[in-house]
Order: C-alpha cells, then sequence, then structure tokens
C-alpha cells in the first residue's frame, strides 16, 4: 500500500472538512402539520347503542356529518386505539379491533392517503399487537401498522403547561393531518377510569412513569397540544375493575355503545356517565375544563342518539 | 450434551445425542469435523490467524489434557457439581452468540441508524427500512445482556489457542472431542493409504488439523481423526481415500495414561469440592428469582447448561433474565436469574420453558404459569412516591398482571414536613395474588433503586413428584 505522505492527507482532509460547509439539504421543519389543521371542538356527541361494533361506528360517524368532515382527500391520518396491553380482545383492556377496523376503512373511503396506526405498548410491542386483535384488523382493512422506532420523537414545547413545559412526542403523530383518538372505556386506579385524555399517552416518548405524579395536571398539559379532531370512545364493553388491564372476563360488561365527538373532554366526561360517576369529582376532567379544553357539565353537552 | 451425564434425568434432547454417539462408534468424530459450530468458529477465524511456524506443530503431548478435563468434569458431576457447561461447545457457542456477539451486531446496525437519521428527508426511508429489518433480523428493543464481557473473553482465548497450532483446543481441550474420540476407539471408517503411491511428502500430516496422523504418514489416530479428509483432498497423489473397513478392525490408543487420570480425578475432586463449601450469602441469593417453572436449585443447577437460550427469548418479550456472576455463588455463574429493574416476567409467555434443552426450566402452560410464584413485591417505603413524599402515583398498580391485581390502595393521611395532612392513596401487595413477575419494579418511576422489590420469597419451584 502506498503511504499516506502529509500532504495528502492535509488535503483530503480539508476537502472532507469542506463538506460540512454545505446548507443541509431542506431545512428542519418547526412547524408540524398537526398544529396547522382548524380545530372547533362543539360539545355535541353522538352516541349509538345496540349494534354490531363496526355498525356503531358507522352510525356515529354519520351523525358526526360523516368521515370527509374530517379526513379530505390525501391526507394522512394517524389513530390511537389503545392497544398497550398483551391481552386478547375480551378481556376489555385494549380498544375493539372491530371498531379499529371500522374507522380505517372509513377514512379510507374518505380518500385518506394513508392510515397510520401505532402505539407505544406497556406489555411487550409484539405481543399487544397481536394479542389485542388489532394489529391484524387493521392492517386487513387497509391501515399501515408498524412499531415506533424510538429515534421518532421529538421534543416539543407546551406553552401553557403548568408541570410540563416540553415532552417529547411521536414525529408521525405530529405531521400527521388528522388525528383520531380511539379510546375504551376502562377503570383505572388514580384517575378512576382511563379514557380519551389518557389514550394520549401512547405517543409519549421519555420515561412516562414520571407522567403519573400530580396526574391530573401532567396530562391535561399533553392534551392542550396532542389535540385530536376526532375522538370515538368505544364503550362496546366496559372494563369495570382490575383495570387498565384487567384479564378477567368476569370484570367485563358488554353495553355496546360508541360515542364520538369533537371535544375530547366532552367524550370522556360522557364515558365518566357510563360508570355512574360525576365527571366533576374526576381530576383530569376538572382540570380540562378549568382549562378551557373542553366541556364536561353533563346538562351542556348535546347528546345526539343515533 | 456431556452436561447429560451430570443429571439424573432423561430428557428429550438426550436422544440426538444418543443417536450421535451410536454413529460415532462406527465413523468417528465426524461431529467435530461437520456439525460443531464452535469447531467452525475455530476454522473460521483461522484464516485470519497467522502462525509463526508455517508446518503444523506435533501437539500430540497435550492430547491427554481432553480426556484430563472430560475425567474432572465427569468426577465433578459424581460429586453432583455439574460445571460441563462451562466447556461444552455447543452451550458455549450459544451463550457466546447470545450474549456478546448478537448484540454487538445489533447496536452496530443501530449505530449506523444513528448516523444517518440527522440527514433531512432520509427518516421515511430509514424507517421502512428498520421496520423490514426488525421483522426477522433485528431486535424491536435492544435488552443488553450483562456477562458479555467475560464470555467473550473465553470464547475469544479459545479462538486465540489456535496461534499455537489448528484446531488446539479441539484437539487437546475439549472434553467432547474426548468423550467422542472414546467412542471413535473401534471405528470402522478406516483411513487407508496406497503405499506404493505415497511419497512421504508430509502434506498431509502437515494438513491435518487436528493432528491425527503418525510420523510414518500411513497410521492415523482414530481417537483423534474428526474425518475432515485434509488428508485425502490434499494429497498430490491421490494415495489416500477412506473406506469402511469391517473385518479385523484396529483400535487406536488413547492418549491418557494411569498418572494423568489419576492426577484428573484428583483435580475433579477438588474442583468439586472447592466449589461445594462455597459460602452463598442468603441475602444476595435470597433476593434472586429464577425462571417461572425452574427446577427446586440443586436440581436447577445441575441441569442447567448456561446455554443462555431462555435469556435470548427473554430479551424479546419482558427481558427479566439475565445470566448470573456470583449472586447465586460460584456454582451458578451465568445461570438465569431475574433483574426486575431492567425486565420483567411477561404474565403470558412461557418461553423459557419452551426452549430450555435440558429441563432446567420445566414448560408450564400458561394458566398454569400464571399461577406460578416465582418471587413476591415489597414496597420500600423510604423510596415508593406515596409512602415517602405522599403525592398519589399508581404505576406499579396499573401495570401488576394478574387478573385480581395484587397491588391495592388504601387511603390514608399524610403528614407533610409543614405538618400539613393530606389524603393520599398508599399502595400494598396483596401477597396471597403475587406473582413476583417484577413488572411494577421495572415501571417503577423513581430514579435509581425503585419504591418496590422483588425477592424470593415464597417461590415455586417445579417439583417432578408432588404428593
Amino acid at each position: 500500500m502506498a503511504m499516506l505522505s502529509r500532504r495528502k492527507f492535509l488535503s483530503a482532509s480539508s476537502k472532507i472538512g469542506l463538506l460540512a460547509l454545505l446548507p443541509p439539504i431542506a431545512p428542519p421543519r418547526t412547524q408540524f402539520r398537526l398544529f396547522d389543521r382548524a380545530y372547533k371542538p362543539t360539545p355535541d356527541l353522538f352516541v349509538a347503542k345496540t349494534g354490531a361494533p363496526a355498525e356503531l361506528v358507522r352510525r356515529v360517524v354519520r351523525g358526526l356529518g360523516g368521515m370527509e368532515k374530517f379526513v379530505h382527500k390525501e391526507d394522512v391520518v394517524v389513530l390511537k386505539p389503545n392497544m398497550s396491553w398483551d391481552r386478547t380482545p375480551a378481556q376489555g383492556a385494549n380498544t375493539n379491533p372491530e371498531v379499529v377496523a371500522e374507522v380505517v376503512r372509513l377514512c379510507l373511503k374518505a380518500g385518506a392517503k394513508k392510515v397510520r396506526v401505532f402505539d407505544r405498548t406497556c406489555n411487550e410491542a409484539r405481543r399487544s399487537y397481536e394479542h389485542s386483535g388489532i394489529a391484524e384488523a387493521a392492517k386487513k382493512a387497509g391501515a399501515d401498522v408498524y412499531y415506533v422506532y424510538k429515534r421518532n420523537y421529538v421534543r416539543v414545547k407546551i406553552p401553557n403547561g403548568e408541570r410540563l413545559h416540553s415532552w417529547r412526542i411521536n414525529k408521525d403523530v405530529l405531521n400527521a393531518d388528522v388525528l383520531i383518538n380511539l379510546p375504551t372505556a376502562k377503570n383505572h386506579s388514580i384517575s378512576k377510569i382511563t379514557l380519551g385524555i389518557k389514550n394520549l399517552m401512547g405517543y409519549l416518548g421519555d420515561d412516562r412513569g414520571k407522567i403519573h405524579r400530580h396526574f391530573s395536571q401532567k396530562i391535561v398539559d399533553i392534551a392542550s397540544i396532542l389535540r385530536p379532531q376526532l375522538t370515538i370512545l368505544d364503550a362496546t364493553r366496559l372494563l369495570l375493575r382490575n383495570g387498565p388491564q384487567g384479564g378477567n372476563l368476569d370484570d367485563v360488561r358488554w353495553i355496546y355503545t360508541v360515542v364520538g365527538g369533537t371535544d375530547m373532554v366532552a367524550v370522556d366526561a360522557y364515558g365518566a356517565s357510563l360508570f355512574g360517576l360525576d365527571p366533576e369529582t374526576l381530576g383530569f376532567l376538572e382540570e380540562a375544563y378549568k382549562r378551557g379544553l373542553g366541556e364536561i357539565d353533563l346538562k351542556k353537552i348535546r347528546i345526539h342518539k343515533v | 450434551m456431556i452436561t447429560f451425564l451430570a443429571s439424573h434425568r432423561f430428557t428429550a434432547a438426550m436422544i440426538p445425542a444418543g443417536i450421535l454417539l451410536f454413529l460415532t462408534i462406527f465413523l468417528g468424530r465426524f461431529f467435530c469435523g461437520w456439525i460443531c459450530p464452535l469447531g467452525s468458529m475455530i476454522d473460521f477465524a483461522d484464516l485470519f490467524i497467522k502462525r509463526k511456524r508455517k508446518l503444523t506443530r506435533n501437539t500430540a503431548r497435550f492430547r491427554w489434557i481432553k480426556f484430563g478435563v472430560l475425567t474432572a468434569l465427569i468426577v465433578m458431576a459424581l460429586i453432583s457439581v455439574q460445571f460441563a457447561w462451562l466447556f461444552d461447545p455447543l452451550a458455549l457457542s450459544n451463550r457466546t452468540f447470545t450474549t456478546s456477539i448478537y448484540p454487538i451486531f445489533a447496536v452496530l446496525i443501530e449505530t449506523v441508524f444513528g448516523w444517518l437519521w440527522p440527514i433531512t428527508g432520509l427518516q421515511s426511508a430509514l424507517m421502512s427500512l428498520h421496520e423490514f429489518l426488525e421483522s426477522w433480523l433485528l431486535p424491536l428493543n435492544l435488552h443488553f445482556i450483562s456477562q458479555g464481557i467475560p464470555i467473550f473473553l473465553l470464547f475469544l482465548g479459545i479462538l486465540l489457542l489456535s496461534l499455537i497450532a489448528k484446531r488446539f483446543w479441539c484437539r487437546n481441550i475439549c472434553p467432547l472431542g474426548a468423550l467422542l474420540g472414546i467412542f471413535s476407539k473401534y471405528r470402522i471408517l478406516e483411513r487407508t493409504v496406497r503405499g506404493v503411491d505415497c511419497t512421504n511428502c508430509r502434506i498431509c500430516r502437515v494438513d491435518c488439523r487436528i493432528n491425527a496422523i503418525e510420523d510414518n504418514f500411513i497410521n492415523f489416530s482414530k481417537v483423534e481423526c474428526i474425518d475432515a479428509f485434509d488428508c485425502a483432498s490434499g494429497c498430490p497423489e491421490n494415495a489416500v481415500s477412506y473406506k469402511f473397513k469391517v473385518k479385523g478392525v484396529l483400535p487406536s490408543r488413547i492418549d491418557f495414561s494411569k498418572r494423568r487420570f489419576l492426577q484428573s480425578v484428583g483435580t475433579g475432586v477438588l474442583s468439586a469440592g472447592l466449589l461445594k463449601i462455597d459460602f452463598v450469602n442468603r441475602e444476595t441469593r435470597g433476593n434472586r428469582v429464577r425462571p417461572p417453572g425452574a427446577l427446586p436449585e440443586a436440581k436447577f443447577l445441575d441441569q442447567c447448561i448456561r446455554c443462555q437460550e431462555c435469556v435470548r427469548v427473554c430479551t424479546t418479550t419482558g427481558s427479566l433474565l439475565q445470566p448470573a456472576w456470583l449472586e447465586m455463588g460460584w456454582e451458578g455463574i451465568w445461570s438465569p436469574i431475574g433483574s426486575p429493574r431492567e425486565g420483567y416476567c411477561e404474565f403470558t409467555c412461557n418461553l423459557c420453558g419452551r426452549v430450555c434443552p435440558t429441563g432446567a426450566i420445566h414448560l408450564l402452560d400458561l394458566p398454569k404459569k400464571q399461577k406460578t410464584r416465582i418471587g413476591t413485591a415489597f414496597f420500600d417505603r423510604n423510596r415508593c412516591i406515596p409512602w415517602n413524599s405522599g403525592d398519589n402515583c399508581m404505576v406499579c398498580q396499573e401495570h401488576c398482571p394478574t387478573p385480581e391485581k395484587a397491588i391495592i390502595f388504601r387511603e390514608g393521611e399524610f403528614i407533610t414536613g409543614e405538618k400539613k395532612i393530606k389524603r393520599v392513596k398508599y399502595p400494598y401487595v396483596k401477597e396471597d395474588l403475587c406473582i413476583g413477575c417484577g413488572i411494577c419494579v421495572t415501571k417503577c418511576p423513581v430514579e435509581g433503586t425503585a419504591g418496590i422489590f422483588i425477592t424470593g420469597e415464597g417461590e415455586e419451584r417445579f417439583e417432578e413428584q408432588e404428593f
């Protein structure tokens, strides 16, 4: 091998050094798409009872004015089902796969370019994706289902945060045109129940365990920046005890209900009433109401049976 | 494989071992030349090793060592100290790949992703590539395995022995080679040299990676030969061939003198004795859990060959298991123990029992496994957030997987530093429901030592006969 002379080394390394002066190929994005789309929630809830899960979803979406109202042609849609737990659909810990699949179909019908389904799970991801039945059902319906990649997070400022001032959030959510929240109705020890607002935790990076201290304030901080255009609550069954992951079939009650609305807080408030709870006694709902994120007074929420 | 001599049980994995031994009686050590993964890796590493002396050294004077190692291991097994795993080539290969080579590989790929990631416009392509890779090659989450360094150093040492001579390990140290060699003594696959064609060029003697050919180039040691056929393929005169010869089988000598035999027995007895008198602190041992379905400790150590299969599959689910260092004593080195701060036992998983080749971890069906207690959780009230600082927290309770949760809350008063009274939900462990899976420890948001910990309290081991 020819010896590398000092002269050659210097000239080569200075050339490589010059490369660093080249401008980046594209300027980094500072504004994310999710924040672009106008968001005007109204406390109108559409509630469908008795029927097959997919049919309930169709009725709710029809009531809301059709999926076309939310999903425009060529939109990238991200769905957030709860698929955190390595549990079967019957155990009621994750969103009903039939509900997820139907929403996927409706989005694609409305002209969505891509429907993405992913979650940062609590149990091991592959197991949770498979056993929840959601991965298979959503894929069959035409969605892109994939696992989150640890580098795909970006730190986002929370301008009006009380406890949290920034947090790392999944970029694919931020880059979506539409975010549809698909929580399931479950009992939960601290917030008493877990619904739409808590479901957003699936998009957070970092150590999410840290959220659980001063939970109500922190979760509402997150909800103040991550605002789904549409929330469809899967209450086809309620997990009444031992939530949020259950495991005991006796704790699951099937009530075949689906609730949809543009006001995530109102949907959660209605969800609380399904458990016989007064929304105003739930810390996170009270906090969200106080900050003007949505309505929790059941008298002011307009309920449309569909 | 030799490990089975140490265990007093019959397992399904012994069937291929039996077939292998049976075939070896006729064919010789074909396993060493054609199947053994460690042998293949040694041969591969040989491509990069330059020996000072061109000619293969005659290392026949070291041949006895492997018989010595085998003898010592058997003697130890008879005293019920099973250490055959240390040098078993199959266990050794698997252990090295699981704890070091595969993780290194995965980390390097991930590093390349890290370099490329900041390039704008490339990210979606990288994500698709990663998605593709993780479907068959990469782990979803990198879980590091402890003990990778000592395990790799042992492996590296074995490869570097080739600096002395080709396949030095296989020639002189491998106890499995010794065992197979003994079985090959009367093999009928005979190396024959057509004397008229042989020019005494010594090429076969130099080529032979296992040093099995005698000084006259005609005779060979049936005990040593591994059927690599270096001599036949390298012979310029094509004078060497292998044929079955049933009549008048000439056995070869096992190079193991009575004196060496007695020395090895002595070494075995002494080693076993030293390991038996090893003091294992009740505290370090009792704070550790074993995988669900593990046999009672003494039997478990007898059967476990430290192949790390359980550890490997565990990293694809909850990642509880890690190879031990001295936590379970010298006898427990590299046996699987729970490391609940890093990972937990996944409730709906029984893979460790499925992959265990020796039955050290008994396969429990899922309903049974989900009720098998491997330990018990205790709150550390000085660290747990509600107990220590009076703020509600419920991460452990949220993750507790038993259908009837083993962590419950009772509301009580908390007196703050300013002597104010707060209502707080204090968490408790319901001991009768806890199975010790450790997910509470893994997910505890407290930095460093968690606010909850697992000990082996109440652990249930798998007993073959339950009365």
